[in-house]
């Protein structure tokens, strides 16, 4: 990518090739372009479904504002849409990389289990990608966009006969709009207090020191020789 | 995008020593299960649970999930607010005497109390709400509706929102016109100052500020029936008696 055919920039870095071991200030990939439109597109859905879901449940919001046709709508059709970008990125090889991603909130080692129990007791076993908290994070935010899916789904368009399983889809949509607000909100205030992760996922890279200090075991796995398939241009 | 990296991590990630706990499928499952339990059980969890939550939400004054708690609707950008000093509700159409009464003309006719339930289609409801006005039969009876009628059209202060019964539905004792709820004036917010209320059917039929009754010889569906919704909107598909 940058410098390879300058004379003298030997051991510089190219695209295709893992970051050399010691080089510091050097940033390593940690979101691809894909990973990054999933984010950011389900984050900006999500903050409308959070404001319109506000508007509608809470009562001192809803007087204020009114309109409450045109706010039902921006909710119901939002909601619809809500899976459509992981989905999609989900549907083809251009997903492959968040598909690990996926695998990796799943598969939880001793250092997941290990960073809930602050930071004075924690082992200092290497970590993977995300931390624990992270993992478990992602799993409840995407289990619950499942959850309010079809909780809305049955509360928008039921038929009047269901009233018990309306009733129950419901409670069980209200109760997710209150654990899902503080899931975001704590997201958010994570994120803003570390700029590292954040501007990760706007550029997609991150400083390896961070790497080598809070990911220790992903690090020494993206920088593993991979014999079974290497790096092109390499003999 | 760098190609190399994407294949390096498209295998299986190798940070995890082995073997790994799938924590995150566990969570998923956990999550999905409680709410496949809450849209089946939710009813019956709620009319359990309902009076305690409430009690603390109406303490703590958020409307916890599970609480009795009013959901506002408008299908217009406001909630309208009419003067109860200049109110009218005017019954006219297939009736002998056209009435046009006033909020103090209302509160003169024989007065009728409910203490039921609030149940919206969407699925919400509030409990022994008390509601108090004057019998829908009574005020027909008023006017004096010919042989040849059959049905109501109710029209509302917003202008936009109407709704329909048949006759022999506004006959129904837990029918009222309703000008006073909790025991206070009936608010803008809650469809004051006066509002149709029908215990037997879902929220949407009871028509927020109520304006106008017009007896008619066939049903007109209103705004809620031209979205998809039942005519007939007895709660649980069919009349409680």
């Amino acid at each position: 990518m940058i410098h390879a055919d300058r004379p003298g920039a030997a051991r510089v870095e190219t695209g295709a090739s893992p970051v050399a071991p010691g080089e510091a200030g050097k940033n390593v990939p940690r979101f691809d372009l894909v990973e990054r439109l999933v984010h950011w597109s389900t984050a900006l859905m999500m903050l409308t479904l959070i404001v319109t879901g506000a508007i509608l449940y809470l009562p001192s919001l809803a007087l204020r504002i009114g309109h409450r046709g045109l706010v039902e709508n921006i909710h119901v059709i939002t909601g619809l849409c809500l899976l459509g970008p992981l989905v999609l990125a989900l549907a083809g090889p251009w997903g492959r990389r968040l598909y690990a991603d996926l695998r990796r909130f799943d598969r939880w080692g001793a250092a997941d289990f290990d960073w809930f129990k602050g930071a004075s007791r924690r082992k200092g076993v290497a970590r993977d990608k995300f931390n624990g908290g992270q993992k478990l994070e992602a799993a409840f935010l995407g289990s619950a966009m499942v959850a309010a899916l079809v909780t809305g789904v049955i509360m928008r368009f039921a038929p009047s006969s269901w009233i018990s399983w309306a009733t129950g889809a419901t409670l069980v949509h209200d109760a997710l709009f209150f654990a899902i607000g503080v899931a975001v909100l704590a997201h958010i205030a994570f994120a803003l207090s570390r700029p590292d992760q954040l501007v990760s996922m706007v550029n997609g890279r991150i400083p390896r020191a961070w790497a080598k200090s809070h990911a220790a075991a992903w690090l020494s796995e993206i920088e593993a020789p991979a014999p079974e398939d290497p790096p092109p241009g390499r003999s | 995008m760098a190609e190399e990296p994407d294949r390096r991590e498209s295998r299986q990630p190798r940070a995890i020593a082995k073997p790994a706990v799938h924590v995150g499928r566990r969570t998923v499952l956990g999550i999905l299960g409680l709410t496949g339990v809450g849209i089946v059980a939710g009813a019956k969890i709620d009319s359990a649970l309902g009076s305690s939550i409430s009690a603390v939400s109406s303490a703590i004054g958020v409307p916890l999930p599970g609480a009795s708690n009013f959901r506002y609707y408008t299908i217009t950008g406001t909630y309208p607010k009419i003067n109860p000093g200049s109110y009218e509700l005017t019954v006219d159409g297939m009736v002998k005497n056209p009435l046009r009464l006033s909020l103090a003309d209302l509160r003169s006719l024989p007065r009728t109390k409910l203490v039921h339930r609030f149940q919206c289609v969407t699925g919400w409801y509030v409990e022994n709400v008390h509601w108090e006005g004057v019998l829908l039969s009574e005020v027909l009876q008023r006017a004096g509706v010919t042989s040849k009628a059959t049905a109501l059209r109710l029209f509302s202060g917003d202008g936009a929102y109407t709704e329909s019964l048949t006759l022999s539905q506004a006959h129904l004792p837990d029918i009222i016109v309703a000008d006073l709820m909790q025991s206070a004036n009936l608010t803008s917010d809650h469809g004051g100052p006066v509002r149709l209320y029908v215990a037997p059917m879902y929220g949407y039929k009871s028509i927020k500020w109520l304006n106008r009754i017009e007896v008619t010889n066939e049903i007109v569906p209103g705004y809620w029936e031209d979205n998809g919704y039942p005519v007939d909107a007895w709660i649980n598909g069919v009349p409680e008696r």
